[in-house]
């Protein structure tokens, strides 16, 4: 079996991990460095299968994987095919109690809690269960080969990683065949030849009798002051516990310096209920005081890094950090944190504190700084792994539009029918046939109750108590500043109920600002949202009529009235309106029954000449008819006087929401409006600049090509000059004129047909 | 898997006092979705002390029954949020990064989201 590495074929054994098949080929999975041979250091990163970062001695060889070393002076690159990585599952677990790490004392822990009738979750990296992360409200993220793990502690997480060999920093501490003594003991037992060994450690006893194909030549009790050789070690120099100075010429140095507790998962928890146990919780050793070599690997710091930050007066563990990127890599600092704490420590101990104040109040070993998530380099999917983007929501006539053809885009807040293919056929469609749209994403809302009346009176700048049952009233809808923040449709369905319509923007918005306001002024109303319940399709232009009462319609519509009739047996809520100019009827329907409303309307209306029409062709018509989009047409400050709508208020009703600022601001001088223009095509873009006379008075808001009047016409604000409107300007360089809206059939005639 | 499809629901919005005391025709699932509102899965109507109580059949809703297992599943995989340890109890909110409702037997569960947003919830879930 192989794995390919670099392009070449390098055998290995069943159970092998990568950087075991590496060692035993003689290969180093990188530049050098000392191995740990345990998940602790960068020294045996490489890219696997694509995947950067990957630690070889965790990953199990597997045929036919690729394995590429990184660039010897610069950072793996990033992959340069645009193939998305695979999707990566994530699953939630939860329990009382997390134990990580189940070596002696993560099994006690675990045991423990479970004793006392907790549930208990175990993770253990030796399984293949990485954690990266602890998060507030006590969530264990962790990486398996079936996906992610995000695991819900409700009491404590008990941390029980054990601890991390020291490395050693000395010159040539970067050359391959240096170990430490664990992964000494690894290499040999899975029959790695590592050659003369030489073992040096810094005062307790290394045992590696349990490793007798290990060919130790010298073990000496001491510091490494130099590690040799080119690439490859050649020599270790030492001084020895008597002081003296040896060179031993070798092929592997084991090099033991202590331990420092495996605890990123703990510094990065503070405030939450995580707690070490064992070896994670132990005391650190102290190096010796690094006064040449790389200190950290993983950003280039070497000791002598160290020594110009401290003349710098950089003197505290996160300020080092934040100048070096010292323990900001791979590794999260488990390589370099123990060298920097005897730095500082050796530092801070021969300074003069008398005549420097900030290290006086330094200790002497300062404590590692905060450790943040993640522990582990993660791919994309796995970060995103668990985590979904907002959904847009789809009409009951979404399959049905894209069956259809339809170009669809997410447009106020839904997926939404831009046009079929042809947006001119559908214009037309509507002007001089039957047309029908999808206009399900409009809000409605019902409101009931003997406060109904009372509630909406003051909500709404209208006089409600003047529609009659039956009838329905186009409406602005005020903030409490007066500014126009949506409009609708106020429709009376008896004394005490109303239907209420938004816009599809202002829909999501229009039940909380109906409840806050009920609410607060303590009205006696229920309130029931039916935008995603109920479909409602648009049928429009002058043979709508005709095409309804094939459909099933008895009775005639006034404009603005509404009832209910059975259209294509399916049960409608029929309203008289329009906002494309033409004779209109909402039929406001069960959503579970759009298609085949839908369906039979398209079927009956074949020979009338029926088209569907998109939001396309809606917004050139309501144009032509100069209805405004609240949103795309008026702005944050814009009042109904602004927008020349002031014919929707009824200043003379005793109070409605943003009554007194409307009486405010309309003492003020009008500084701007929004006023229709005209021009020859072709149609200036949207937010195109109005000049006059060389000055900036305004910008268009909406612009579009009137077939049917053979010319351009743009809704557009409009500063007063003077104080007045100028009536010639300049459009995208070219003159237009401010006329009347709306610009098609000013009487209404036709809607009202 | 099975597939989402539309719930026949009667939605009621009624003061919350009503509701308290509202009988339940016995084979109806009425599942309090707010203080003033109810879904309900009946072929009966209720009767509703109050007298304004919005009342209306309601299609805006998709929803499966599935296995307590597969609940179960779908929640590791899509949800941030421990299923109760209770049954039948009702609970709501996001599965899959969308709104949802469920009511859980002990062998069984209905999830349920607005249809408006059943292609997603079923592209996530794999409930297509
Ligand atoms: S050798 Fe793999 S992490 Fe140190």
């Amino acid at each position: 079996m192989n794995i390919i590495v670099n392009t070449m074929p390098v055998a290995f054994e069943a159970g092998d991990s990568v950087l075991v098949a590496l060692q035993r080929a003689g290969l180093h999975p990188n530049r050098g460095g000392c191995l740990c041979a345990a998940g602790d250091c960068p020294h045996c990163l490489a890219t696997v299968n694509g995947v950067a970062y990957v630690r070889t001695c965790q990953t199990l060889a597997q045929p036919g994987m690729i394995v590429e070393s990184f660039p010897t002076d610069d950072y793996p690159h990033l992959p340069t095919n645009t193939q998305r990585g695979p999707t990566v599952s994530a699953r939630n677990l939860h329990c009382d109690v997390v134990v990580i790490g189940m070596g002696e004392s993560g099994q006690v822990a675990a045991a423990a809690a479970t004793a006392a009738g907790k549930s208990v979750i175990t993770l253990d990296d030796k399984v293949g269960q990485e954690v990266v992360g602890i998060y507030p409200e006590l969530m264990v993220v962790a990486r398996t080969s079936a996906g992610m793990l995000h695991i819900h502690a409700h009491d404590e997480v008990v941390v029980a990683t054990g601890a991390a060999e020291i490395q050693p920093v000395a010159p040539g501490n970067h050359l391959r065949g240096i170990v430490t003594p664990r992964a000494a003991a690894h290499l040999a037992a899975k029959g790695v030849a590592l050659g003369r060994v030489v073992v040096v450690e810094s005062g307790d006893a290394v045992d590696l009798s349990a490793s007798p194909t290990l060919n130790i030549i010298a073990h000496l009790k001491g510091q490494v002051l130099q590690f040799e050789g080119l690439d490859t070690l050649q020599a270790v120099v030492v001084l020895d516990e008597n002081g003296h100075s040896q060179r031993i010429e070798c092929d592997t140095a084991v090099v033991w310096l202590g331990l420092t507790p495996r605890d990123l998962l703990v510094r990065m928890a503070a405030g939450l209920k995580v707690r070490a146990v064992g070896d994670a919780a132990r005391e650190a050793d102290l190096p010796p005081c690094p006064d040449a070599g790389m200190v950290c690997s993983c950003s280039n710091v070497s000791a002598a890094d160290l020594q110009r930050v401290w003349d710098q007066g950089f003197h505290e563990m996160e300020l080092v950090k934040r100048a070096t990127l010292v323990g900001t890599g791979p590794c999260q600092g488990v390589v370099c944190v123990p060298h920097m704490r005897s730095f500082l420590a050796t530092r801070t101990a021969a300074a003069d504190s008398s005549a420097n104040p900030d290290i006086a109040r330094l200790s002497k070993v300062q404590a590692p700084f905060t450790a943040r998530p993640v522990v582990r380099q993660l791919t994309l999917g796995e970060v995103a792994a668990g985590a979904h983007h907002h959904a847009t929501p789809r009409t009951g006539l979404d399959a049905e539009h894209r069956r259809l053809g339809a170009v669809m885009d997410r447009i106020g807040g839904w997926w939404r029918p831009w046009h079929y293919g042809n947006p001119l056929a559908e214009y037309w469609a509507v002007r001089e046939a039957v047309s029908i749209g999808d206009v399900s994403t409009l809000g409605k809302i019902i409101v009931s109750g003997p406060d109904a009346l009372a509630f909406l009176e003051r909500l709404y700048p209208t006089k409600v108590s003047s529609i009659a049952v039956g009838r329905s009233r186009y409406v602005l809808i005020l903030d409490e500043r007066g500014y126009v923040m949506d409009d609708g449709l106020i429709c009376k369905d008896s004394d005490t109920r109303y239907t209420l319509t938004f816009t599809s923007g202002g829909s999501s918005h229009a039940e909380m600002w109906l409840r806050d306001w009920a609410e607060g002024w303590n009205m006696d109303v229920r309130i029931l949202n039916q935008t995603m319940s109920l479909g409602a399709i648009n049928v429009t232009g002058p043979l709508a009529t005709q095409l309804l009462q094939r459909a099933g319609l008895t009775q005639p519509y006034k404009f603005m009235q509404h009832g209910h009739a059975s259209i294509a047996d399916v049960p409608c809520r029929v309203y008289r309106l329009s906002f494309t100019g033409e004779v209109s009827y909402e039929l406001h329907h069960p959503v579970d029954q759009s298609a085949k409303l839908w369906r039979t309307l398209m079927t009956l209306g074949a020979d009338l000449g029926i088209r569907p029409h998109g939001l396309q062709t809606l917004l050139q018509l309501r144009l032509e008819k100069g209805h405004v989009i609240v949103g795309q047409d008026t702005d944050f400050d814009s009042t109904p006087r602004r927008i020349g709508m002031e014919w929707a208020l009824r200043m003379d009703k005793a109070d409605f929401l943003g009554k007194p600022a409307i009486e405010r601001t309309n003492k003020t001088v009008l500084d701007k409006q929004l006023v229709g223009f005209e021009m020859p095509a072709p149609a200036p873009f949207e937010g195109a600049n109005i000049m006059h006379e060389g000055e900036y008075v305004g910008y268009v808001t909406s612009s579009t090509y009137s077939p049917v009047l053979g010319k351009v016409v743009m809704l557009g604000w409009l500063k007063l000059v003077n104080g007045t409107l100028p009536s010639e300007v300049m459009i995208d360089g070219r003159p237009a004129r401010r006329v009347d809206v709306p610009f098609y059939d000013k009487e209404g005639a036709r809607a009202k047909a | 898997m099975p597939k989402l499809n539309y719930l026949p629901f009667t939605r009621i919005v009624a003061t919350p006092a009503a509701l308290d005391v509202t009988i339940w025709p016995t084979e109806a699932l009425a599942l309090r979705t707010a203080a003033d509102e109810v879904l309900l899965l009946s072929s009966a109507p209720p009767t509703l002390v109050d007298p304004h109580a919005i009342v209306v059949p309601d299609s805006g809703f998709v929803g499966a029954w599935l296995p307590a297992e597969a609940v179960q599943a779908i929640f590791e995989q899509h949800c941030e949020w421990a299923l109760p340890a209770t049954r039948s109890v009702f609970v709501q909110g996001a599965v899959a990064g969308i709104a949802a409702k469920l009511w859980l037997e002990a062998e069984r569960g209905l999830l349920i989201v607005p249809a408006a947003y059943g292609h997603d919830f079923a592209e996530r879930t794999g409930l297509a």
